[in-house]
Protein backbone atom coordinates (compact mmCIF):
# COMPACT_ATOMS: atom_id res chain seq x y z
CA UNK A 1 0.00 0.00 0.00
CA UNK A 2 1.29 3.12 -0.70
CA UNK A 3 2.48 5.67 2.40
CA UNK A 4 -0.30 8.33 0.74
CA UNK A 5 -1.18 9.45 4.25
CA UNK A 6 -0.90 8.92 7.95
CA UNK A 7 -3.23 9.01 10.44
CA UNK A 8 -3.68 11.97 11.59
CA UNK A 9 -3.98 12.12 15.96
CA UNK A 10 -7.45 14.16 16.61
CA UNK A 11 -6.19 17.34 17.93
CA UNK A 12 -7.12 18.25 21.43
CA UNK A 13 -9.82 20.92 19.97
CA UNK A 14 -12.06 17.74 19.09
CA UNK A 15 -12.40 16.75 22.37
CA UNK A 16 -14.28 20.41 23.17
CA UNK A 17 -17.57 19.71 22.79
CA UNK A 18 -19.46 16.59 21.19
CA UNK A 19 -20.95 18.34 18.32
CA UNK A 20 -17.94 20.49 17.65
CA UNK A 21 -15.54 19.04 15.63
CA UNK A 22 -12.93 20.27 14.63
CA UNK A 23 -12.77 20.49 10.74
CA UNK A 24 -10.12 18.93 8.74
CA UNK A 25 -10.37 15.99 10.61
CA UNK A 26 -13.52 15.60 8.98
CA UNK A 27 -13.02 15.71 5.42
CA UNK A 28 -10.99 14.05 2.92
CA UNK A 29 -8.35 15.60 1.01
CA UNK A 30 -9.72 17.50 -2.06
CA UNK A 31 -7.06 16.98 -4.83
CA UNK A 32 -4.35 14.29 -4.86
CA UNK A 33 -5.56 10.85 -4.97
CA UNK A 34 -4.80 8.61 -2.34
CA UNK A 35 -5.27 5.21 -3.74
CA UNK A 36 -7.70 3.99 -1.23
CA UNK A 37 -7.61 0.13 -1.97
CA UNK A 38 -11.78 -0.86 -2.60
CA UNK A 39 -13.61 2.38 -1.43
CA UNK A 40 -14.77 0.07 1.44
CA UNK A 41 -13.19 1.68 4.24
CA UNK A 42 -15.56 2.23 6.80
CA UNK A 43 -16.49 6.29 7.93
CA UNK A 44 -14.78 6.27 10.85
CA UNK A 45 -11.82 4.85 9.21
CA UNK A 46 -11.31 7.27 6.37
CA UNK A 47 -12.05 9.98 8.63
CA UNK A 48 -8.34 9.50 10.23
CA UNK A 49 -6.78 8.62 7.12
CA UNK A 50 -5.85 12.05 6.19
CA UNK A 51 -2.73 13.90 5.54
CA UNK A 52 -1.96 15.31 8.83
CA UNK A 53 0.17 18.00 6.44
CA UNK A 54 -3.46 19.22 4.90
CA UNK A 55 -4.19 22.75 6.90
CA UNK A 56 -6.45 24.21 4.14
CA UNK A 57 -8.59 23.40 1.41
CA UNK A 58 -7.90 25.18 -1.99
CA UNK A 59 -8.94 24.59 -5.07
CA UNK A 60 -6.32 24.91 -7.66
CA UNK A 61 -6.70 28.34 -8.88
CA UNK A 62 -6.89 28.43 -12.71
CA UNK A 63 -4.20 30.50 -14.10
CA UNK A 64 -5.76 31.75 -17.06
CA UNK A 65 -4.02 33.88 -19.64
CA UNK A 66 0.06 35.01 -19.79
CA UNK A 67 2.19 34.52 -17.27
CA UNK A 68 3.64 38.29 -16.60
CA UNK A 69 6.81 39.66 -15.68
CA UNK A 70 6.87 40.63 -12.33
CA UNK A 71 9.75 42.71 -10.23
CA UNK A 72 9.55 41.90 -6.58
CA UNK A 73 11.55 43.62 -3.44
CA UNK A 74 12.91 40.96 -1.34
CA UNK A 75 11.15 41.94 1.43
CA UNK A 76 7.26 41.20 0.17
CA UNK A 77 4.90 38.81 1.30
CA UNK A 78 2.73 36.76 -1.58
CA UNK A 79 0.87 33.99 -0.92
CA UNK A 80 0.86 31.59 -3.61
CA UNK A 81 -2.25 31.36 -4.31
CA UNK A 82 -2.72 34.99 -5.52
CA UNK A 83 -3.35 35.50 -9.28
CA UNK A 84 -1.09 37.08 -11.72
CA UNK A 85 -1.75 37.39 -15.26
CA UNK A 86 -1.37 39.85 -17.87
CA UNK A 87 1.49 40.28 -20.45
CA UNK A 88 3.15 43.76 -18.66
CA UNK A 89 4.99 44.02 -15.67
CA UNK A 90 3.83 43.91 -12.44
CA UNK A 91 6.12 45.45 -9.76
CA UNK A 92 5.81 45.23 -6.02
CA UNK A 93 7.69 47.57 -3.85
CA UNK A 94 9.27 46.72 -0.04
CA UNK A 95 7.10 45.16 2.54
CA UNK A 96 3.79 44.74 0.41
CA UNK A 97 1.47 41.77 1.50
CA UNK A 98 -0.61 39.77 -1.29
CA UNK A 99 -3.42 37.97 0.23
CA UNK A 100 -4.32 34.76 -0.91
CA UNK A 101 -6.15 35.29 -4.47
CA UNK A 102 -5.85 38.27 -4.53
CA UNK A 103 -5.66 39.54 -8.59
CA UNK A 104 -3.25 41.09 -10.38
CA UNK A 105 -3.51 41.76 -13.99
CA UNK A 106 -1.17 43.15 -16.09
CA UNK A 107 -3.11 43.17 -19.45
CA UNK A 108 -3.86 46.48 -19.98
CA UNK A 109 -0.83 47.99 -18.83
CA UNK A 110 1.87 48.05 -15.70
CA UNK A 111 1.15 47.28 -12.47
CA UNK A 112 3.00 49.28 -9.69
CA UNK A 113 2.43 48.63 -5.67
CA UNK A 114 4.23 50.93 -3.43
CA UNK A 115 5.80 49.84 -0.22
CA UNK A 116 4.07 48.35 2.68
CA UNK A 117 0.33 47.93 0.78
CA UNK A 118 -2.02 45.32 1.42
CA UNK A 119 -4.07 43.46 -1.19
CA UNK A 120 -6.78 41.46 0.16
CA UNK A 121 -8.32 38.33 -1.43
CA UNK A 122 -10.55 38.14 -3.72
CA UNK A 123 -9.76 41.71 -4.98
CA UNK A 124 -9.21 43.01 -8.92
CA UNK A 125 -6.24 45.36 -9.36
CA UNK A 126 -6.24 46.29 -13.17
CA UNK A 127 -9.45 44.70 -13.95
CA UNK A 128 -9.84 45.02 -17.84
CA UNK A 129 -12.76 47.40 -17.96
CA UNK A 130 -14.93 48.48 -21.14
CA UNK A 131 -12.95 50.55 -22.43
CA UNK A 132 -10.28 48.11 -23.33
CA UNK A 133 -7.64 50.59 -24.14
CA UNK A 134 -4.00 50.04 -23.02
CA UNK A 135 -1.90 52.22 -21.42
CA UNK A 136 2.09 52.77 -19.75
CA UNK A 137 0.89 52.39 -16.08
CA UNK A 138 -2.14 50.19 -15.82
CA UNK A 139 -2.82 50.83 -12.38
CA UNK A 140 -0.27 53.00 -9.55
CA UNK A 141 -0.87 52.19 -6.03
CA UNK A 142 0.72 54.53 -3.69
CA UNK A 143 2.79 53.15 -0.27
CA UNK A 144 0.66 52.21 2.03
CA UNK A 145 -2.53 51.65 0.12
CA UNK A 146 -4.85 49.12 1.27
CA UNK A 147 -7.51 47.41 -1.18
CA UNK A 148 -10.09 45.37 0.82
CA UNK A 149 -11.99 41.93 0.36
CA UNK A 150 -13.77 42.33 -3.17
CA UNK A 151 -12.93 45.45 -4.39
CA UNK A 152 -11.87 46.08 -7.98
CA UNK A 153 -9.73 48.87 -9.38
CA UNK A 154 -9.97 48.98 -13.09
CA UNK A 155 -7.07 49.30 -15.73
CA UNK A 156 -6.03 52.83 -17.26
CA UNK A 157 -3.42 55.00 -15.68
CA UNK A 158 -5.34 54.61 -12.64
CA UNK A 159 -3.26 56.12 -9.46
CA UNK A 160 -4.29 55.61 -6.02
CA UNK A 161 -3.04 57.72 -3.84
CA UNK A 162 -0.50 56.88 -0.69
CA UNK A 163 -2.23 55.93 2.57
CA UNK A 164 -5.71 55.12 0.95
CA UNK A 165 -7.90 52.23 1.73
CA UNK A 166 -10.26 50.91 -1.06
CA UNK A 167 -13.39 49.39 1.10
CA UNK A 168 -14.77 45.93 0.70
CA UNK A 169 -16.18 45.62 -2.84
CA UNK A 170 -15.71 49.33 -3.99
CA UNK A 171 -15.24 49.93 -7.60
CA UNK A 172 -12.12 52.30 -8.99
CA UNK A 173 -13.03 53.17 -12.26
CA UNK A 174 -10.43 53.41 -15.22
CA UNK A 175 -8.61 56.65 -15.50
CA UNK A 176 -9.74 57.81 -11.76
CA UNK A 177 -7.21 59.35 -9.51
CA UNK A 178 -7.50 59.17 -5.87
CA UNK A 179 -5.75 61.11 -3.53
CA UNK A 180 -3.65 60.55 -0.79
CA UNK A 181 -5.30 59.22 2.51
CA UNK A 182 -8.10 58.82 1.32
CA UNK A 183 -11.09 56.47 2.57
CA UNK A 184 -13.63 54.48 0.22
CA UNK A 185 -15.70 52.68 2.33
CA UNK A 186 -17.06 49.41 1.08
CA UNK A 187 -19.37 49.25 -1.91
CA UNK A 188 -18.40 52.83 -2.90
CA UNK A 189 -18.03 53.81 -6.94
CA UNK A 190 -15.62 56.20 -8.33
CA UNK A 191 -16.44 56.46 -11.71
CA UNK A 192 -13.73 56.60 -14.61
CA UNK A 193 -11.50 59.36 -14.93
CA UNK A 194 -12.87 60.90 -11.42
CA UNK A 195 -10.68 63.03 -9.46
CA UNK A 196 -10.90 62.19 -5.71
CA UNK A 197 -8.81 64.99 -3.76
CA UNK A 198 -6.64 64.23 -0.71
CA UNK A 199 -7.84 63.37 2.73
CA UNK A 200 -11.47 62.53 1.45
CA UNK A 201 -13.68 60.21 2.70
CA UNK A 202 -16.13 58.83 0.46
CA UNK A 203 -19.31 56.84 2.19
CA UNK A 204 -22.87 56.30 2.04
CA UNK A 205 -23.35 55.99 -1.77
CA UNK A 206 -21.34 58.93 -3.31
CA UNK A 207 -21.35 61.60 -0.23
CA UNK A 208 -17.88 63.07 0.39
CA UNK A 209 -16.55 64.86 3.29
CA UNK A 210 -13.21 65.97 4.32
CA UNK A 211 -11.36 63.70 6.52
CA UNK A 212 -9.99 65.92 9.58
CA UNK A 213 -8.68 63.34 12.28
CA UNK A 214 -4.89 63.90 10.88
CA UNK A 215 -4.26 60.10 12.01
CA UNK A 216 -2.80 59.12 8.69
CA UNK A 217 0.45 58.70 10.57
CA UNK A 218 -0.80 56.56 12.84
CA UNK A 219 -2.75 54.54 10.27
CA UNK A 220 0.79 54.16 8.45
CA UNK A 221 2.08 52.59 12.00
CA UNK A 222 -0.81 50.46 11.86
CA UNK A 223 -0.38 48.75 8.71
CA UNK A 224 3.33 48.25 9.60
CA UNK A 225 1.86 46.32 12.80
CA UNK A 226 -0.65 44.71 10.51
CA UNK A 227 2.14 43.64 7.66
CA UNK A 228 4.63 42.23 10.83
CA UNK A 229 1.34 39.82 11.55
CA UNK A 230 0.75 39.19 8.41
CA UNK A 231 4.10 38.09 7.47
CA UNK A 232 4.25 35.34 9.76
CA UNK A 233 0.50 34.54 8.72
CA UNK A 234 1.01 34.12 5.18
CA UNK A 235 3.39 31.59 3.68
CA UNK A 236 4.82 33.74 0.79
CA UNK A 237 6.09 32.41 -2.03
CA UNK A 238 7.58 35.04 -4.80
CA UNK A 239 9.31 32.36 -6.14
CA UNK A 240 6.50 30.57 -7.98
CA UNK A 241 6.09 33.94 -9.88
CA UNK A 242 9.23 34.73 -11.41
CA UNK B 1 -15.78 0.31 -13.03
CA UNK B 2 -14.50 2.20 -10.23
CA UNK B 3 -16.21 1.01 -7.21
CA UNK B 4 -15.58 4.07 -5.60
CA UNK B 5 -18.85 6.29 -4.92
CA UNK B 6 -18.72 8.72 -7.53
CA UNK B 7 -17.55 12.54 -6.06
CA UNK B 8 -20.14 14.42 -5.25
CA UNK B 9 -20.26 18.46 -5.15
CA UNK B 10 -20.00 18.48 -1.44
CA UNK B 11 -18.03 17.01 1.73
CA UNK B 12 -20.69 15.71 3.74
CA UNK B 13 -18.66 15.28 7.64
CA UNK B 14 -20.13 12.97 9.92
CA UNK B 15 -21.99 15.98 11.88
CA UNK B 16 -23.52 17.11 8.51
CA UNK B 17 -21.88 19.79 7.36
CA UNK B 18 -21.57 19.81 3.78
CA UNK B 19 -18.83 21.59 2.38
CA UNK B 20 -18.55 22.53 -1.11
CA UNK B 21 -15.25 21.08 -2.48
CA UNK B 22 -14.83 24.90 -4.39
CA UNK B 23 -14.75 26.69 -1.33
CA UNK B 24 -11.72 27.69 -0.28
CA UNK B 25 -11.00 27.44 3.13
CA UNK B 26 -7.55 28.50 4.65
CA UNK B 27 -6.28 27.29 7.57
CA UNK B 28 -8.85 24.82 8.15
CA UNK B 29 -7.28 23.81 11.41
CA UNK B 30 -8.45 27.13 12.70
CA UNK B 31 -11.95 26.82 11.71
CA UNK B 32 -14.97 25.16 13.72
CA UNK B 33 -17.83 24.08 12.93
CA UNK B 34 -20.73 23.33 14.76
CA UNK B 35 -22.41 20.63 12.50
CA UNK B 36 -25.25 20.82 9.76
CA UNK B 37 -23.25 23.91 8.29
CA UNK B 38 -23.74 24.44 4.36
CA UNK B 39 -20.68 26.05 3.02
CA UNK B 40 -21.40 26.66 -0.78
CA UNK B 41 -18.95 26.78 -3.65
CA UNK B 42 -17.10 30.28 -4.06
CA UNK B 43 -17.45 30.20 -0.35
CA UNK B 44 -13.75 31.68 0.95
CA UNK B 45 -12.87 31.25 5.51
CA UNK B 46 -9.86 32.74 6.25
CA UNK B 47 -8.53 30.24 8.80
CA UNK B 48 -5.22 31.24 8.71
CA UNK B 49 -6.09 34.84 10.39
CA UNK B 50 -5.25 33.90 13.79
CA UNK B 51 -5.01 35.54 17.13
CA UNK B 52 -1.42 36.77 17.39
CA UNK B 53 -1.56 38.01 21.26
CA UNK B 54 -3.14 35.63 23.43
CA UNK B 55 -5.45 37.05 26.11
CA UNK B 56 -3.83 37.66 29.45
CA UNK B 57 -6.16 34.21 31.63
CA UNK B 58 -5.09 31.82 28.35
CA UNK B 59 -1.51 32.43 28.85
CA UNK B 60 -1.22 32.62 32.75
CA UNK B 61 -2.91 29.60 33.46
CA UNK B 62 -0.11 27.55 30.81
CA UNK B 63 -3.00 26.21 28.96
CA UNK B 64 -2.55 25.55 25.19
CA UNK B 65 -3.30 28.73 22.82
CA UNK B 66 -6.70 28.31 21.42
CA UNK B 67 -5.94 29.11 17.99
CA UNK B 68 -9.99 29.12 16.60
CA UNK B 69 -10.49 32.29 14.22
CA UNK B 70 -13.81 31.53 12.75
CA UNK B 71 -16.38 29.40 14.57
CA UNK B 72 -19.54 28.38 13.56
CA UNK B 73 -22.66 27.13 15.22
CA UNK B 74 -25.15 24.34 13.81
CA UNK B 75 -27.31 24.73 10.83
CA UNK B 76 -25.06 28.01 9.62
CA UNK B 77 -25.61 28.69 5.80
CA UNK B 78 -22.58 30.16 3.74
CA UNK B 79 -23.89 30.89 0.68
CA UNK B 80 -22.09 31.19 -2.97
CA UNK B 81 -18.99 33.71 -2.82
CA UNK B 82 -19.50 35.11 0.78
CA UNK B 83 -16.73 35.61 2.23
CA UNK B 84 -15.67 35.40 6.31
CA UNK B 85 -12.28 37.05 7.96
CA UNK B 86 -11.81 37.46 11.32
CA UNK B 87 -11.33 41.36 12.51
CA UNK B 88 -8.03 42.41 13.28
CA UNK B 89 -6.88 45.48 15.27
CA UNK B 90 -4.19 46.86 16.82
CA UNK B 91 -4.27 45.92 20.93
CA UNK B 92 -1.83 46.96 23.10
CA UNK B 93 0.52 48.49 20.69
CA UNK B 94 0.49 45.33 18.46
CA UNK B 95 -1.53 44.56 15.34
CA UNK B 96 -3.93 41.26 16.38
CA UNK B 97 -6.78 38.91 14.81
CA UNK B 98 -9.27 38.43 16.80
CA UNK B 99 -11.57 35.28 16.45
CA UNK B 100 -14.71 35.81 14.40
CA UNK B 101 -17.76 34.11 16.56
CA UNK B 102 -21.13 32.82 14.83
CA UNK B 103 -24.45 31.31 16.55
CA UNK B 104 -26.78 29.24 15.10
CA UNK B 105 -28.48 29.46 11.79
CA UNK B 106 -26.74 32.20 10.51
CA UNK B 107 -27.67 32.96 6.89
CA UNK B 108 -25.04 34.51 5.02
CA UNK B 109 -26.35 35.88 1.64
CA UNK B 110 -24.31 35.60 -1.64
CA UNK B 111 -21.50 37.52 -1.81
CA UNK B 112 -21.33 39.28 1.69
CA UNK B 113 -18.12 39.84 3.17
CA UNK B 114 -18.30 39.46 7.14
CA UNK B 115 -15.56 40.99 9.18
CA UNK B 116 -17.44 40.80 12.39
CA UNK B 117 -16.52 40.21 15.77
CA UNK B 118 -19.60 37.83 16.88
CA UNK B 119 -23.13 36.91 15.24
CA UNK B 120 -25.74 36.01 17.24
CA UNK B 121 -27.90 33.32 16.39
CA UNK B 122 -30.90 33.01 13.81
CA UNK B 123 -29.50 36.38 11.84
CA UNK B 124 -30.50 36.34 8.26
CA UNK B 125 -27.85 38.50 6.06
CA UNK B 126 -28.60 39.46 2.68
CA UNK B 127 -26.58 39.27 -0.39
CA UNK B 128 -23.71 41.70 -1.13
CA UNK B 129 -23.71 42.49 2.81
CA UNK B 130 -20.64 44.04 4.04
CA UNK B 131 -20.17 43.84 7.76
CA UNK B 132 -17.23 45.73 9.04
CA UNK B 133 -14.96 44.54 11.67
CA UNK B 134 -15.67 44.13 15.42
CA UNK B 135 -19.43 45.04 14.47
CA UNK B 136 -21.63 42.77 16.79
CA UNK B 137 -25.07 41.08 15.87
CA UNK B 138 -27.19 40.14 18.61
CA UNK B 139 -29.98 37.12 17.90
CA UNK B 140 -32.75 37.33 15.63
CA UNK B 141 -31.43 40.09 13.21
CA UNK B 142 -32.22 40.72 9.35
CA UNK B 143 -29.98 42.63 7.50
CA UNK B 144 -31.15 43.30 4.15
CA UNK B 145 -29.48 43.37 0.76
CA UNK B 146 -27.04 45.34 -0.12
CA UNK B 147 -26.05 47.10 3.72
CA UNK B 148 -23.11 48.27 4.80
CA UNK B 149 -22.51 47.60 8.69
CA UNK B 150 -19.68 49.98 9.84
CA UNK B 151 -17.04 48.48 11.86
CA UNK B 152 -17.60 47.89 15.65
CA UNK B 153 -21.50 48.53 15.57
CA UNK B 154 -23.65 46.95 17.48
CA UNK B 155 -26.87 45.43 16.26
CA UNK B 156 -29.86 44.94 19.07
CA UNK B 157 -31.71 41.62 18.95
CA UNK B 158 -34.69 41.54 16.54
CA UNK B 159 -33.81 44.48 14.62
CA UNK B 160 -34.08 44.97 10.68
CA UNK B 161 -31.06 47.07 9.55
CA UNK B 162 -30.02 48.49 5.83
CA UNK B 163 -28.32 51.20 4.21
CA UNK B 164 -25.13 52.40 3.18
CA UNK B 165 -24.07 52.49 6.37
CA UNK B 166 -26.93 50.36 7.92
CA UNK B 167 -29.40 52.16 10.12
CA UNK B 168 -32.05 50.47 12.21
CA UNK B 169 -35.12 50.67 10.17
CA UNK B 170 -37.71 47.97 11.91
CA UNK B 171 -38.29 45.61 14.38
CA UNK B 172 -38.93 41.88 13.24
CA UNK B 173 -42.64 41.39 14.00
CA UNK B 174 -43.97 39.33 16.88
CA UNK B 175 -44.05 35.38 15.57
CA UNK B 176 -41.47 36.02 12.80
CA UNK B 177 -38.69 34.49 14.18
CA UNK B 178 -39.87 31.35 12.59
CA UNK B 179 -38.72 32.85 9.15
CA UNK B 180 -35.01 32.13 10.55
CA UNK B 181 -35.04 28.07 10.90
CA UNK B 182 -32.65 26.76 8.44
CA UNK B 183 -32.89 23.20 9.41
CA UNK B 184 -35.24 22.55 6.11
CA UNK B 185 -32.83 24.85 4.10
CA UNK B 186 -30.10 22.36 4.84
CA UNK B 187 -32.20 19.54 3.40
CA UNK B 188 -31.92 21.22 0.11
CA UNK B 189 -28.59 21.10 -0.71
CA UNK B 190 -26.16 18.62 -1.04
CA UNK B 191 -25.09 15.38 -2.99
CA UNK B 192 -28.75 14.44 -2.90
CA UNK B 193 -30.49 17.32 -1.99
CA UNK B 194 -33.92 17.36 -1.16
CA UNK B 195 -37.03 19.94 -2.18
CA UNK B 196 -38.05 22.37 0.04
CA UNK B 197 -41.27 21.27 1.42
CA UNK B 198 -43.91 23.71 0.30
Amino acid sequence: MTSYCRPAILSPKVQQGESKQSFPHCIKQPCSFPKIPQGRLLKSQRKITMSSKRHSIVPPVSQSGPKPPVQFSSSITISDSALLTGTNLIAISSESVIHPRAKLDSLAGRINIGRRCVVHERSVVGAVGTSGRITEAAVTLGDYVTVEVGASIEAGDTVIGDGTTVGVGAKVGAGAVIGKHCTLTPHTEIAAGEVVPDFTVVYSNGLRRPDRRGIAELKNKGQIRQIDVLRRMIPSNPAKFD
Amino acid sequence: MSRRPPRGEYIETDTGNKVARKATLVGTQNIMLGGKTVIQPEVMIRGDLIRSIQSSSSSASGAAPNNTAVSIGRYCFLSRGCCLRPPGRLYKGAFTYMPLRMGDHVFVGPGSVVQAASIGSHVHIGARVAVGEFAIIKDYVRVLDGTVIPPNMVIPSFSIVAGQPARLIGEVPEGGHEAFELRDLYKTVGNNPQPAPS
